[in-house]
């Protein structure tokens, strides 16, 4: 059986993080997203993978040079109509019955396995969740899916989609019936097909996870982070103390005086310390270097980041190629964040800094602010709003 | 170059040499052909391409053979002169890399015994020879034979009458032997085996190996038999594919930033201030070092001028690039000079004949390569790798950042053990060589910029490149991967030579290509901009991107990110790549296969 993951977009709500990569390779635990969806259908012995990818897609291309036992295939996908319209570019590979994921969810292979030994025609893993109202919303009746709304405005069931079905080769049929009619979404399709009374069955995933917003970020990095089991590479000079897992990568140093609680994963190429102390569920990236006299608190720091002496991060997400002078403070505490017109209260929130941001000595960002791309701030600034990409503080 | 592969084991041979052979074929070939021992032995092989080859070959029966891309050096492109070569009887088949100087005396010399020759190779005579000498043992008569060949050689060997076995022998051109359960290879480089092993032993000069399905025997050159010790290579079969990019070239230019990041991993440390090389590349340059001379081919030679630049500046000691070609013959060698051999394939005939001329005349060598293992590295003094991975590209991209990266390093150290770099000065530096990743990555998010910039150089006949300083090298090499992929005849001149002849040969259609720094030379190289409009052509400027100035002189600006140091020359590169590589796709060049080109030039 072969596996379609669908890789194609940009994913707007996550910018600043999304303007240089595709959705999909954003890190969490020092991995992208996408890698733990290819995992998992590896591991249930499917090697053969049907990338669809189209925004940004060399990024995918670059990291995915080295990946090790599966034959991985890629279509592009120029403009990004929908998931049903994504799914047609792979047509051409597809001989018989197939499964089809997004890869911006992190997914188990357990419910992957799940999926492919249904017996089922038509098969799809659901998952309960506590917004539902934001995703294709299914109802079901004796396990068999009734009826799916994408997001509905009015009373919702609590289990929705998670976009990740094993369909047969017919689907494509549906698909440019519906496509021609200017019908793109794949939810829309599934819909077509059970109205047609056809039995698609319904199985609940036991991990599923999605990001929508920077601020997940930092709590599936907490999560996942978890999972990473301990292993000690690189250069750990003497008084250096660790506690818990803590995994780090090849030619990485940790200098003299650190103190480090797991979980904690650590990148190749890092330049730690001397006397810095990183605690619990901090993802370091790779080529990063944090100077003396820094805490790094639940944090997701990226590649090529440099953070400077006395620099006090928590709860925060920053950005790859960031660089951080001195004393450089994020507040955390509560944030109520506008969204897409609606205002959310985040607790215990930090600040979300995008790519090759330069930010002077002694900066304090107030809780929940997120700095676009490519800013520069002035030394000894206290910011208090959102700033968009490129912008300069002086 | 020529590309070998041979075979001995439990599989197919035709299918494991015919797919050994497209992984060769980056190398550059203009036919190929197969000969494999069934019943007997046959041979299969056509002018062009291995796809057309596979196509129309019968299926040869055989767990036994060699196959050969062949890059033609004596004797025009033909069936004829394809290889194996074969033996008048039919007896024995060899395919060679390599150039026999004394083949014509060795030729006039069987001619007179009576043997009929059928193609105008040098390789055929060894064939003939082989046979001549051959007394029932191929090991033998190959070895007999080899001690009367003058020149260079890495050939593979089948004789009818013994089927179990595969012979093979080098001098100055590259042979590895592939270890695998009861089956074994031989390649002109391991990319090419990748696919069923990533175990190998080296062959050195003047040996010879014989190979059956479970054993290698290898003996020096006084018929000895010796241990060779067995080495795993870490290069994946996926390195060398390329991985959903439309060409290998694209894809190794965009592994730059994880390339540069591999080649100063280990090496740079940011907390502590300092560069780490290897001992005994350090104890070399701690040396009393009145000049230092680094020897090159090609794209390796472009960026040893780049280490001129460099290397001076940060440390006083006086460079002299050479061509490889040039300097063994008639280069002085000094035993005060330090000599940095700079070869990609680490297998260059020219580089590596030079390297020999330097060592014998007491020179210390060091060699900045990317194959490990590879001739290069064991007959210098000491090596530094770029770990780039295999590039497969003819042009080369991602080594050759490397290349200057580790000439950077070696400039540094110079300077810290030689006292003319201050530890503040020196740490901004590595700051800055920390950031190159970055900086790249930046210029690869605006390839789309630089494709718009191309379609203004799709028609054109000529280009001038031009710059000063570090950036005239920068211009050599920008012209170089031009005109190399997409055939469009390009030079680069230092900016300041361009009234001392080339103007003549500038008009309103010739495109001028200027890199820009905010060096001491600024305001000259706008002068010279000045100088080149006033006669009409159009000016693309590739500037920092602070530099407001430009615009107004320039007709299109490309910017590299930050601001100018001796490290932009590494974000300039880039931009010169994917111009030219832009460039050559719209124009639907060959990109990976440029016509007449070979990756390794593994003759003289």
């Amino acid at each position: 059986m072969k596996a379609v993951i669908l890789a194609a977009g940009e994913g707007k709500r996550l910018r600043p993080f999304t303007e240089t990569i595709p959705k999909v390779m954003l890190p969490v635990a020092n991995k992208p997203v996408l890698e733990y969806v290819i995992d998992a259908v590896k591991k249930n012995g499917l090697n053969e993978i049907i990338i669809v990818v189209g925004y940004k897609k060399e990024v995918i291309l670059e990291h995915f040079k080295n990946y090790k036992g599966v034959k991985i295939t890629y279509v592009v996908q120029e403009k990004q109509f929908g998931t049903a319209h994504a799914l047609m570019h792979a047509k051409d590979h597809i001989k018989d019955t197939f499964i089809v994921l997004s890869g911006d969810n992190i997914i188990d292979h357990k419910s992957i396995s799940k999926l492919i030994t249904d017996d089922s025609k038509y098969s799809i893993l659901i998952k309960e969740h506590p917004n539902p109202s934001k995703y294709g919303v299914v109802f079901i009746e004796k396990e068999k899916l009734r009826e799916i709304v994408e997001k509905p405005k009015e009373e919702v069931g609590k289990f929705i989609s998670t976009g990740i079905y094993k369909l047969p080769k017919t689907i494509f049929d549906n698909i440019s019936e519906l496509t021609s009619q200017g019908i793109y979404d794949l939810s829309s399709i599934i819909q077509s097909i059970v109205d047609k009374d056809e039995k698609i069955n319904t199985i609940i995933a036991d991990l599923w996870r999605d990001i929508v917003y920077p601020w997940d970020l930092i709590h599936l990095n907490e999560t996942m982070i978890q999972r990473t089991p301990s292993s000690l590479g690189g250069t750990i000079e003497k008084g250096v103390t660790i506690k818990n897992d803590v995994s780090i990568g090849t030619d990485s140093t940790i200098y003299s005086g650190c103190y480090i609680v797991g979980p904690v994963i650590i990148g190749e190429g890092c330049e730690i310390g001397p006397n810095v102390c990183i605690f619990p569920s901090t993802t370091i990236g790779n080529n990063t270097v944090i100077q003396p006299f820094s805490q790094v608190e639940n944090t997701v720091i990226m590649d090529d980041v440099r953070i400077c002496s006395g620099s006090l991060i928590k709860n925060s997400v920053i950005g790859r190629g960031c660089i951080i002078e001195n004393n450089f403070t994020s507040l955390d505490g509560s944030s109520t964040i506008e969204i897409e017109g609606e205002f959310k209260k985040l607790e215990k929130i930090g600040t979300m800094i995008g790519e090759d941001c330069y930010i002077g000595s002694s900066v304090v960002v107030e809780p929940g602010k997120i700095i676009g791309r490519r800013c520069k701030i002035a030394s000894l600034k206290r910011i208090v709003d959102n700033l968009p990409s490129n912008t300069n503080v002086m | 170059m020529c590309g070998i592969v041979g075979y001995n084991g439990f599989r197919e041979a035709q299918k494991v040499l015919i797919d050994c052979l497209k992984r060769l074929e980056y190398r550059g070939y203009d036919s190929a052909g197969i000969g494999i021992i069934g019943k007997q032995l046959q041979i299969f092989k056509e002018v062009g391409e291995i796809s057309k080859l596979e196509k129309q070959i019968p299926f040869f029966d055989g767990d036994i053979g060699i196959g050969h891309t062949r890059w033609a050096t004596h004797g025009a492109v033909t069936k004829e002169n394809a290889h194996p070569q074969l033996s008048s009887n039919k007896k024995i088949a060899l395919i060679h890399n390599g150039i026999i100087e004394n083949f014509k005396k060795l030729k006039e010399d069987l001619e007179k015994k009576g043997v009929k020759f059928s193609s105008q190779t040098d390789s055929e005579v060894i064939a003939q020879l082989i046979n001549e000498n051959y007394k029932g043992n191929l090991k033998d008569a190959v070895f007999s034979t080899i001690k009367k060949l003058k020149g260079s050689y890495a050939i593979a060997v089948v004789c009818n009458d013994e089927p179990n076995i595969l012979v093979g022998a080098r001098k100055e051109s590259p042979l590895v032997i592939g270890v695998g359960d009861n089956e074994n290879f031989l390649a002109s480089d391991i990319s090419a085996l990748l696919k069923y092993t990533n175990r190998v032993k080296y062959l050195d000069d003047g040996e010879i190996c014989v190979l059956s399905k479970t054993s290698i025997k290898i003996f020096n050159e006084n018929k000895e038999e010796i241990t060779k010790k067995e080495e795993i290579i870490n290069w994946e079969l996926k390195d060398a594919e390329k991985s959903g990019f439309p060409h290998f070239m694209l894809k190794e230019i965009f592994e730059q930033p994880d390339t540069i990041h591999r080649a100063l991993l280990g090496r740079v440390s940011e907390i502590d201030r300092t560069i780490k090389l290897h001992e005994k590349v350090e104890d070399l340059l701690n040396y009393d070092i009145q000049s230092i001379h680094i020897i090159a081919c090609g794209t390796s030679y472009y960026s040893g001028l780049v280490g001129k630049y460099l290397i001076e500046q940060f440390t006083n000691i006086p460079v002299f690039v050479e061509l490889a070609s040039e300097y063994r013959y008639f280069g002085t060698k000094n035993e005060k000079s330090l000599i940095i051999g700079v070869t990609q394939s680490g297998e260059t005939a020219d580089t590596l004949a030079a390297l020999r001329e330097a060592k014998n005349a007491g020179c210390r060598t060091i060699v900045i390569t990317n194959v490990m293992g590879s001739t290069a590295t064991r007959i210098s003094d000491a090596y530094i790798l770029t770990q780039s991975g295999p590039e497969i590209g003819v042009a080369a991209t991602k080594t050759f950042t490397s290349q200057i990266l580790i000439l950077l390093l070696i400039a540094f150290k110079l300077a810290m053990l030689k006292n003319k770099l201050g530890a503040d000065e020196l740490s901004n530096y590595i700051f800055d060589m920390k950031d190159l990743p970055k900086k790249v990555r930046e210029v690869l998010e605006q390839s789309d910029k630089i494709l718009d910039i191309a379609i203004q150089l799709k028609n054109v006949e000529s280009v001038f490149f031009i710059g000063r300083g570090i950036n005239y090298p920068l211009s050599l090499e920008g012209a170089l991967k031009l005109k190399e992929i997409s055939y469009i005849h390009a030079e680069g001149f230092a900016a300041g030579e361009l009234k001392h002849g080339p103007f003549a040969l500038l008009t309103q259609i010739t495109p001028v290509i200027t890199i820009v720094t905010k060096d001491n030379t600024y305001d000259k190289v706008i002068a010279n901009i000045g100088e080149v409009k006033a006669r009409g052509p159009e000016v693309i400027a590739i500037a920092e991107e602070n530099d407001t100035e430009i615009e107004k002189h320039a007709d299109f600006v490309i910017r590299f990110p930050g601001n100018s140091s001796p490290l932009s020359c590494i974000p300039i590169i880039v931009i010169l790549q994917l111009l030219a590589y832009h460039v050559a796709n719209l124009r639907g060049c060959s990109i990976d296969k440029p016509r007449n080109l070979a990756k390794s030039v593994t003759v003289e």
